[in-house]
């Protein structure tokens, strides 16, 4: 579940209005690169996770991404507030103006609606966090193709810090990518640890694991599985009737 | 607004640093030097907390009531933009004590 901060992440405090910048900036609202595809990106495919650290990151960061899609929200609603219908016009908020009034509508700068087409959710991991990367460079790109565009400090301010935690997000995915492929990795060791400690053996529980010596290394570095990945499933072996 | 904004700013300074270190931590559980950042300033934001929601309104809605009002309804929002004028006759008032409403002149 959620709780909800009365506060936006980072100040937003528009005091002149732009609705040309307003439309353009609608894009990381609702659009491809967008903060609400992100989010939704995040948290439907932390279910698809193996490991304790990639479930955490992909719902931390699915949930800051939800307070960037409230502070987009409100730099667009700023921006366009006060401004007469005719202004709004002549700044080429006419289009959105037509179909939504000031309404904030997830959608892109060009209107086209918000498509959840936009991600992809497998239960692949990898493929999974490889999309995760790509995604925050593209909205790092997009944050900066609006900074280029934009000319008050109070609009550019909130930009260089979303783009900024893109750039986090971006470093978190890498290592969560990186702690997957170790576990993977790991997973493929199939192996039974010596059992120097001298302790009684639980066959049953070998059995039920489904570890068996190691064909590869007989002295496997450790017999720990750090990230609580399950070992594959084997193909049961029936024991032989006939010996 | 006698120090509103300020506090707000420390805040949202101190959420920030633990929201950044909640993600370093995701792929680093067990870095020392991280975990004790962040339970210092967990502390101190605690304290701020605290001391922003007796004076100011709540900032999480379960500090939202008192004995006969709901504070968490009061403007303003974190979208809001509100001129004194509007906030004067708007909600913002509500339920604060005298020595904490907006005052009449500005």
């Amino acid at each position: 579940m959620w709780v909800y901060d009365k506060k936006t992440e980072y100040p937003i405090n528009i005091k002149r209005p732009d609705p040309r910048m307003a439309k353009l900036i609608l894009t990381q609202y609702g659009g491809p690169n967008g903060e609400l595809a992100a989010s939704l990106r995040y948290l439907s495919q932390r279910y698809a996770m193996p490991n304790k650290e990639s479930k955490a990151i992909l719902t931390d960061i699915g949930t800051e991404e939800l307070a960037h899609f409230e502070m987009v929200g409100a730099m667009v609603t700023q921006l366009v507030k006060d401004v007469p219908p005719q202004e709004l016009e002549r700044m080429g908020f006419g289009p959105v103006y037509a179909i939504h009034g000031k309404g904030v509508y997830p959608s892109d700068s060009n209107g086209v609606p918000f498509t959840a087409a936009y991600i992809e959710s497998m239960s692949d991991p990898i493929a999974n966090l490889n999309e995760d990367l790509a995604a925050e460079q593209k909205a790092r790109a997009t944050y900066e193709f609006l900074i280029n565009m934009a000319d008050d400090p109070d609009v550019i301010d909130p930009l260089r810090f979303l783009r900024e935690r893109e750039i986090v997000h971006y470093q978190r995915f890498g290592e969560a990518l990186r702690i997957v492929y170790e576990a993977m990795r790991r997973k493929k060791m199939y192996y039974k640890p010596a059992n120097v400690m001298g302790m009684a053996e639980n066959k049953d529980m070998d059995n039920k694991m489904n570890i068996m010596p190691n064909p590869m290394d007989a002295n496997p570095v450790s017999p720990i599985n750090i990230h609580n990945i399950p070992g594959p499933i084997m193909p049961e072996v029936k024991p032989d009737k006939k010996k | 607004m006698d120090g509103k904004n300020e506090l707000l700013e420390q805040i949202r300074a101190l959420d920030f640093a633990l929201i950044d270190l909640n993600l370093f931590l995701d792929t680093h559980p067990s870095d020392e030097n991280a975990l004790k950042d962040f339970k210092m300033l967990a502390e101190t934001r605690q304290k701020l907390h605290k001391q922003f929601t007796e004076k100011y309104g709540p900032l999480r809605m379960i500090q939202g009531a008192t004995d006969d009002c709901w504070l968490w309804v009061n403007d303003p929002w974190p979208w809001d933009t509100m001129r004194w004028e509007e906030l004067k006759g708007g909600m913002a008032n509500v339920g604060l004590r005298q020595e904490n409403r907006v005052p009449d002149k500005y």
